[in-house]
């Protein structure tokens, strides 16, 4: 085995000192500590052709654990952290659903504006992880590779992935094919309604019909010189213009959050001979109130941590995977610790390379495996009886249209050896042991934002509300968002789950809609160049936690 | 002065001359109108107002312009206009302040712009009059996007109007709420994030106070689709952004608010005061103003430390950021072996042209007549054209031998030979571009021409009477081929630095090299006392010391083992390099230039050879093509879908009836009332008007085989129409003018016209025989000297080139010839009169006259043709393409032959959308002044030699404008007699074609065989290096090409390609509205077009790991848009047997 050791090294070109050889030797895995030794060489900063390794090089790799005597090296740090709680009493039953109108709420200053990027409401359930370091002997003993996860996974579903199901091959057919389903599957969602029950195709409404009652997808929005708006809506028969008339403030309110290429009902009144239709409802497909559902486990959400960006968090993370050990927290937090069964993360678990121009200029670490690396590594740290569920975000190496399979595991190959790790497509939907999660990255977020004055990025958890009455995570279609065609819009939330879990925006926000939790999880990454650029407030570090009985919680990072 | 006038009232009457067959033509009513459509215009008052008018103004502004400057001039006219009485009341009263606020404003602004460019017609939508909160009145200025072709200057000079306007007429300032200050902030920001930068950023605090501060409203109609968040404000007509009011605000008003408030200053225009903040800085803004300058005095200070950082020079080099596949890089930021710098200008540059050696243009391939470069100094960019009295390349051969090259036949000779290219050559830049780049001065290379003036300065020189000074013929010396031996005596004997041919650049070197290059000699120390009074040539070892001696451009050859210098330049080695420098590798001499330090070492002097190397790299290739539309019509005359995909009036001809949009016209006697196509009723011969538009069915068979009868032309199938029109009249043109047109082979453009469109170069001289000219012609156009005042008697001699004669591409020539017929054709049978050009070659053309016309202006530049090259461009007066108010660095310019244009053209073709009139002759300029046109061209250096000074104070680092005392310039002579003529130039040329015709780029035919040659001359060039080019191709064009294309695809629209009808989303029927299939809009293979090229690239060389893995990435998300993954499997199925 050592001469395969010496070999692998001599290989790639890599001289070790007797003295290093001797460290690797005596570690706990050498072969892997090699491969880690090995990668992080050849992707860094050292000289291309041959490296001699000898101990004290070993020391400045970075990223490299010699497990033999530094495993602990991170705790003895802690200790010296400040001990401060804001915990705050928890609300059991949650203040349901903040019922302003949004039409109040829109932005009537730019000032308004500001205010609203901190939601008060949210604050409630924020708690501070406490800095209370564990006493060396407490330290958790499951971590992984020490011991084998006995937890028992077999109510763990994946209900929906969509990896390895991509079968367009992008020709026009396709596109059609993709619209079609999309306008299946919602008209068939509205036709249950029982406003619509009679409901019509566009070519079969007769010249001298009157109330017109159709089920549409919307082609274009506009207003009128009189401040009208006219809605031009289609189904696979024909279109026909939709008239909102100014004067129904109820009717403009909704228009104003309508989107273009969502489907709807609507019912409206037509002068005999007249080509255009008044509106007189407009029904959205809607979601219906789900039940509580009380859990004996925790979940944890997280998502954009951009691992191998210059704007990691790493302390914070590490701060919270050692929270997840039990290493860290007051009694009462490692409690809720010990609880968590499952960890998602929703997207832009790396910064990737390549997402926007320069970046290389932000990035730690430019190499897209060594980054699914480093995330293998802090990941890795996690004691192995909670279960990881990854999905892929912008930033990651998939593709950029949507659905997005899993990251690949020619990137992740680290990653993917964790034994407790779940890659799955975005979105994808997942019962966790009976409690069902529509994970769903969020780029259609900037599609609901741009496209309404009403929703901005610091109030997405009324962007989710609106994915649920929509029945869609991504209605707009060529904007912001690129669409895949395929043969079925898996964007369509055909199935109405217990959580809708989304990231992407780098800020947190809750909201209990319908008895479903709505949760943005944040970010790992402090305010980037872009973020500056646009003024977007990030809140790093906070990752919301579904507990046991079903309470939702926010646990703080940072301070 | 009698002379020029000679020359344009020939040039005018010749004009008139065409204009009254063009009116005759007219007067026949067979056009839209019964005269011509394109006013003459003298002079710029003339030129305002026909293309602006009021009518009778140009009067005004003659009387206001012979006291006032032309700024003084345009602001008194927007007052006039603006504040003159009028008699009506109410709201009609109110309409038409307005409208004069509206003329007044247009008016101006076309003096501003020297009544050439389109802004005043299509940068400006309106003016209104408009009301603030408080119930006052306030003046409001909407642009349109077009006022970009007005420059940031003329764009903030617009708002400035509308403040005088304002105060003229006693109207109270615009008073901004807070939404609409937000907006501006909003929109400058969703400007450069949605559509394209501007060319500065503004901090939000700074738009911000513009918008509070500027007096007047600057707002403007919607240019682009994007939709801001502070929508429905009551004053704001649109939600969408204003590019053309961003453009005034930001690129104007706050850009060039230091100008601005200078003229604000001499106008007495008191609400503008508030521009001195934007010099202090403006809540937390950042300091980042006009980069160019701050960063070359950056960049030239590194140089001048002699601290090169590379990477932090290639971090301020524009040029070197983006690399397009196929436009290769010829040198890196001052790079060593990249193109020395040389001043001067020849009969082909000036205006951003600047001169190459042929031979290196015949090398590389990628450089042909009139190829722009992208350049790092001075300047952004240049067009590059031969000069063949500056150095060339000099090249390492396959073979070892190092040479110089210094004719084509040496370049063509060697091409395939050379293994690696040291040297470029020169670069001849013209004084007048460091000038008109406001950039400090570089320091001139050692060239023949500063060693002449170092011997004309000499004390001996100087001691020397006429006699003498004519027996040593100082002049000759500069061409002339010295012995090293002549060479040394000369230096010896004037007492001036070594002879340039044999200087080498000693400065590319490190002392550490001196010190092997001495010893390397010192083993052959002898051979001046023995080998070389034999004439024997220096035989040295081969040792690793050639590197040098190819660095430092030594000519030598390598025989079996042997590195064989030439006697002459041994002997120059030998005498220049001393035998022992070992002392200057302490650390003390570490900052101590080589050149310095051999200078040390012998009693007499070398120079720096070149003191500094351009970077560059290859922008657009030259052109000169006829202009087609797409497809190309020879008549605009609407058949709609019925022509197939070509358009084809004979196959719309041949269904019985078609339904199209049009509009004729209606005779307006009521007893006849005929509806027809023309200006003249052809039945009662009374006048018509214009009918409405509307759909109409017409039976195309019909008119069609009428037309041909009615000119005498069988069957002519290939005459093409246009699917609709999109002219605000909806007049077709007359089917005989398409089936002419199809008969000679030219296409009209959308007013009616023929254009060819070549790249603009400029000519000072030229020689008959180069361009094809004869004595008896030039003779009979009023040419009777050279430029050395003798009688013209050969077809040799270089003649000054009249201010609007210009020299078009032989291919121009040859499609002019097929215009002429074409008009000809046109007067004889559609007309029925006499023919006019009657031309039977190209040749015949010279003479006739022309109109030059740029695509961002409206007005038409008379021209004469006087020969023809064989270069894609257009050589004209530097003068000539300036009143076009253009420069010629690589911009292309039409020429229509003028008597089709005066027939043909009419404004009720043009589009009704925005930007319409722009490209148009709305007036024909027929005179050129100088102080009436685009001032760069009052850069041009006119003088035929650099004073010693010049070349000593240029190593100063000064500004260029502290160096007038030493140069000669057009500025200098403006208004006199000599703005005409004595334009002389500093280096000869030998032909102004010489060298490629076209680049490489073009000859090429797929990217990849363009990138393979790009990356094959980066390996070649010294100066160039290759994985950066590589990276820089994959990271700047194939990478974000890929990526920018895959996004499009899953968010593209579908189109119908019967109908073209576009859908923004797949319509659910999945069909078009007219039944037909609908196509998509971006490809598959657009999206995969540079994959294959790419990997190849990443396989071959060695590019960064990062790179490498993007394209990777890029490749998984390309195979999942286009395979499915059920074909994926079942192909695995099979390989598993399942």
């Amino acid at each position: 085995m050592f001469a395969e050791i010496l070999i692998k090294f001599a290989r790639k070109g890599i001289i070790l000192s007797p003295e290093a050889y001797n460290i690797i030797k005596n570690s706990e895995n050498p072969i892997n500590l090699s491969s880690d030794i090995i990668l992080k060489l050849k992707s860094g900063n050292y000289p291309k052709d041959i490296v001699p390794v000898d101990l004290k090089t070993l020391e400045t790799i970075e990223g490299i654990s010699l497990n033999i005597k530094s495993a602990n090296k991170i705790m003895k740090q802690a200790p010296q952290d400040k001990q401060k709680t804001i915990e705050k009493k928890q609300t059991p039953q949650e203040k349901t659903e903040i019922k302003k109108p949004k039409t109040i709420e829109k932005k009537q200053t730019p000032q308004e504006d500001i205010k609203v990027k901190n939601p008060a409401y949210a604050i409630e359930h924020v708690v501070k992880i406490e800095d209370t370091a564990v006493s060396e002997d407490a330290i958790s003993k499951y971590k992984r590779n020490l011991t084998e996860s006995k937890v028992n996974f077999d109510k763990f579903k994946v209900l929906k992935d969509t990896s390895n199901k991509s079968y367009t091959s992008g020709e026009i057919g396709n596109l059609i094919e993709y619209f079609q389903n999309r306008y299946k599957k919602l008209s068939g969602i509205l036709s249950k309604r029982p406003e619509l029950r009679t409901w019509q195709k566009i070519n079969e409404i007769t010249d001298n019909q009157t109330d017109l009652n159709l089920i549409v997808m919307i082609t274009e929005i506009r207003t009128t010189k009189n401040g009208h708006y006219l809605i031009e809506v289609e189904d696979e028969t024909g279109s026909i213009p939709i008239l909102v008339s100014k004067d129904n403030d109820e009717l403009i309110r909704a228009t104003k959050n309508l989107m273009k290429d969502e489907v709807i009902g609507i019912i409206a009144q037509k002068r005999q001979g007249n080509e255009l239709a008044i509106c007189q409802n407009i029904i959205d497909p809607g979601v219906p109130r789900m039940p509580r559902k009380e859990v004996d486990f925790a979940t944890v959400f997280t998502s954009d941590i951009h691992i191998g960006s210059v704007t990691f968090l790493e302390e914070a993370f590490v701060k919270f995977t050692r929270w997840l050990n039990g290493d860290f927290g007051n009694e009462q937090q490692r409690e809720m610790a010990n609880n968590v069964k499952y960890m998602i993360v929703g997207g832009d678990i790396v910064d990737g390379i390549g997402v926007y121009p320069n970046q290389d200029k932000e990035l730690a670490i430019k190499d897209i495996t060594a980054q699914y690396d480093e995330a293998a590594r802090l990941l890795g740290d996690i004691r192995s009886d909670i279960k990881i569920i990854i999905t892929p975000g912008n930033h990651d190496a998939s593709r950029v249209a949507e659905p997005q399979p899993a990251v690949p595991e020619k990137y992740a190959k680290s990653l993917y050896q964790l034994n407790n790790a779940e890659f799955l497509s975005n979105p994808s939907i997942v019962s966790l042991d009976g409690l069902e999660v529509l994970i769903y990255h969020g780029r259609g977020i900037d599609d609901m934002v741009m496209g309404s004055n009403d929703f901005s990025h610091e109030r997405n958890d009324l962007v989710m509300k609106e994915f649920l009455n929509k029945r869609h995570l991504a209605p707009l279609y060529g904007e912001r968002t690129p669409l895949a065609s395929e043969l079925e819009d898996h964007l369509v939330i055909d199935r109405v789950p217990d959580v809708l879990h989304t990231g992407h925006v780098h800020i947190n926000t809750y909201k209990n809609y319908k008895g479903i939790h709505c949760i943005n999880s944040g970010t790992f990454q402090t305010q980037t160049e872009f973020q500056k650029i646009y003024n977007i407030v990030p809140t790093p570090a906070e990752v919301p936690i579904i507990d046991v009985g079903g309470n939702y919680k926010q646990l703080k990072f940072i301070d | 002065m009698d002379f020029e006038m000679d020359y344009f009232e020939r040039l005018e009457s010749e004009t008139h001359k065409l204009y009254e067959i063009a009116n005759e033509a007219r007067s026949k009513g067979f056009d839209v109108e019964l005269e011509t459509e394109i006013p003459l215009a003298k002079d710029l008052a003339e030129r305002v107002e026909g293309l602006v008018g009021p009518k009778g103004i140009a009067k005004r502004i003659k009387e206001l312009e012979k006291d006032m400057s032309r700024e003084e001039v345009a602001f008194e006219i927007a007052a006039e206009i603006a504040s003159q009485e009028s008699n009506e009341t109410g709201t009609k009263l109110e309409a038409q302040r307005q409208a004069f606020a509206d003329q007044g404003l247009r008016t101006a602004l076309a003096i501003l712009t020297e009544g050439v460019v389109a802004a005043p017609l299509e940068g400006i939508s309106g003016v209104k009059i408009k009301s603030n909160a408080d119930g006052t009145k306030y003046v409001a200025v909407y642009f349109a996007g077009p006022i970009r072709s007005a420059g940031g200057t003329a764009a903030a000079l617009s708002v400035l109007l509308g403040d005088k306007i304002r105060v003229a007429t006693g109207l109270d300032r615009f008073k901004p709420t807070d939404d609409e200050i937000e907006r501006y902030v909003e929109e400058v920001e969703l400007y450069e994030s949605e559509v394209t930068n501007l060319q500065y950023s503004p901090t939000p605090e700074e738009v911000r106070f513009a918008a509070r501060s500027i007096p007047v409203e600057v707002s403007g109609e919607p240019t682009d689709q994007i939709e801001v968040s502070h929508r429905d404000l009551p004053r704001v007509e649109t939600n969408n952004i204003r590019g053309g009011a961003l453009l005034a605000m930001v690129e104007g008003v706050i850009q060039k608010s230091k100008k601005i408030l200078k003229i604000a200053h001499t106008l007495e225009l008191d609400s503008w005061e508030f521009l001195a903040e934007y010099a202090k800085g403006i809540g937390s803004s950042k300091e980042e103003e006009n980069s160019s300058e701050s960063d070359f005095e950056e960049s030239s200070q590194e140089i001048d430390d002699n601290i090169i950082d590379k990477e932090e020079l290639f971090e301020h080099s524009k040029y070197a950021h983006d690399i397009i596949g196929g436009r290769p890089v010829l040198g890196y930021p001052s790079e060593k072996g990249g193109f020395r710098l040389r001043y001067g200008r020849s009969r082909n540059t000036g205006l951003a042209t600047m001169g190459v050696h042929p031979a290196t243009m015949e090398l590389l391939e990628f450089l042909a007549v009139g190829t722009q470069l992208k350049i790092e100094r001075p300047g952004k960019g240049n067009c590059v054209v031969p000069v063949d009295s500056i150095e060339g390349p000099t090249v390492k051969l396959k073979s070892g031998e190092v040479r110089r090259l210094d004719s084509i036949a040496d370049a063509r000779e060697v091409k395939n030979k050379v293994a690696e290219i040291l040297f470029l050559g020169d670069m001849l830049v013209a004084f007048g571009e460091f000038l008109r780049n406001n950039q400090l001065m570089l320091g001139a290379c050692w060239c023949e021409e500063w060693w002449i003036e170092a011997i004309r300065n000499s004390d001996k020189y100087k001691s020397f009477d006429l006699e003498e000074k004519e027996e040593f013929n100082l002049n000759s010396l500069e061409t002339k081929k010295l012995t090293v031996e002549e060479a040394f005596k000369i230096t010896e004997e004037f007492n001036v630095p070594l002879h340039p041919e044999y200087t080498y650049y000693y400065k590319d070197i490190s002392i550490k090299d001196l010190v092997n290059l001495s010893e390397w000699l010192n083993t052959k120390r002898d051979y001046l006392e023995n080998g070389y009074n034999n004439r024997e040539d220096l035989e040295l070892d081969l040792s690793y010391q050639k590197r040098i001696l190819e660095v430092i451009g030594l000519c030598h050859r390598l025989v079996d083992g042997k590195v064989i210098i030439d006697k002459d330049h041994a002997y120059s080695l030998l005498k220049t390099i001393g035998e022992d420098y070992s002392k200057y590798l302490a650390d003390d001499y570490y900052n101590m230039s080589v050149v310095d330090i051999i200078n040390e070492n012998i009693d007499f002097e070398i120079k720096d050879k070149a003191p500094c190397y351009i970077g560059t790299r290859v922008g657009r290739p030259e052109k000169s093509k006829e202009r087609l539309m797409r497809p190309a019509p020879h008549v605009l005359f609407p058949i709609g879908n019925n022509g197939g995909n070509r358009r084809l009036i004979s196959e719309a001809a041949k269904k019985k009836k078609i339904k199209v949009e049009f509009a004729r016209r209606e005779c307006i006697n009521e007893e006849c009332r005929l509806s027809s196509f023309q200006s003249i009723c052809p039945h009662c011969g009374s006048p018509t008007v214009i009918g409405k538009a509307g759909q109409k069915d017409i039976n195309l068979a019909h008119i069609f085989s009428k037309a041909s009868n009615n000119i005498g032309v069988r069957k002519v199938d290939e005459v093409k129409g246009v699917i609709g029109l999109i002219s605000e009249d909806k007049l077709p043109e007359p089917l005989e003018k398409g089936i002419l047109r199809a008969k000679n082979g030219v296409f009209t453009f959308k007013e009616g016209t023929i254009r060819h469109d070549s790249t603009d170069l400029p000519l000072t001289h030229f020689i008959p025989s180069e361009i094809g000219v004869t004595v008896p012609k030039l003779l009979k156009m009023g040419y009777d000297k050279d430029c050395y005042g003798q009688d013209i008697v050969s077809e040799d001699q270089i003649i000054e080139l009249k201010v609007q004669d210009i020299v078009v591409s032989d291919n121009c020539g040859e499609y002019l010839v097929g215009v002429a017929n074409f008009v000809d054709d046109l007067l004889e049978r559609y007309y029925g009169m006499e023919r006019f050009y009657n031309v039977k070659d190209k040749y015949d053309l010279i003479g006739h006259l022309i109109a030059g016309l740029a695509p961002h202006t409206s007005a038409g530049v008379l021209g004469r043709i006087v020969g023809f090259t064989k270069a894609l461009g257009c050589y004209a007066h530097p003068y000539f393409h300036s009143a076009k108010r253009r420069n010629c660095d690589s911009d292309e310019d039409s020429v229509l032959l003028l008597l089709d244009a005066l027939i043909n053209f009419s404004k009720s073709y043009l589009p009704s959308t925005r930007g319409g009139s722009m490209d148009a002759p709305l007036v024909l300029s027929t005179r050129i002044d100088p102080e009436e046109i685009d001032d760069e061209s009052h850069n041009l250096d006119i003088f035929e030699r650099f004073p010693l000074e010049f070349f000593e104070r240029s190593q100063e680092s000064l500004k260029p404008s502290d160096m007038l005392d030493l140069v000669d310039n057009v500025e200098m002579h403006l208004g006199t007699d000599r703005q005409y003529h004595d334009l002389m130039f500093s280096h000869h040329t030998s032909s102004i074609h010489a060298g490629p015709k076209v680049c490489l780029y073009k000859r090429l035919g797929s990217m990849k065989e363009k990138v393979e040659a790009q990356i094959h001359l980066a390996e070649l060039i010294r100066a160039v290096d290759q994985r950066r080019v590589v990276e820089g191709v994959l990271s700047s064009h194939f990478l974000p090409d890929i990526m920018g294309n895959s996004r499009a695809f899953s968010k593209q629209k579908v189109r119908c390609p019967k109908c073209g009808t576009k859908y923004r989303r797949m319509p659910l029927t999945g069909k078009c509205k007219c039944g037909g299939d609908l196509i998509l809009s971006v490809s598959k293979g657009s999206v995969v077009k540079y994959l294959e090229i790419s990997q190849n690239l990443v396989n071959r060389y060695p590019v960064s790991h990062y790179l490498e893995q993007r394209l990777e990435i890029q490749e998984f998300g390309i195979n999942s848009l286009f395979e499915s993954d059920k074909s994926k499997q079942s192909s695995l199925d099979v390989f598993f047997g399942k």
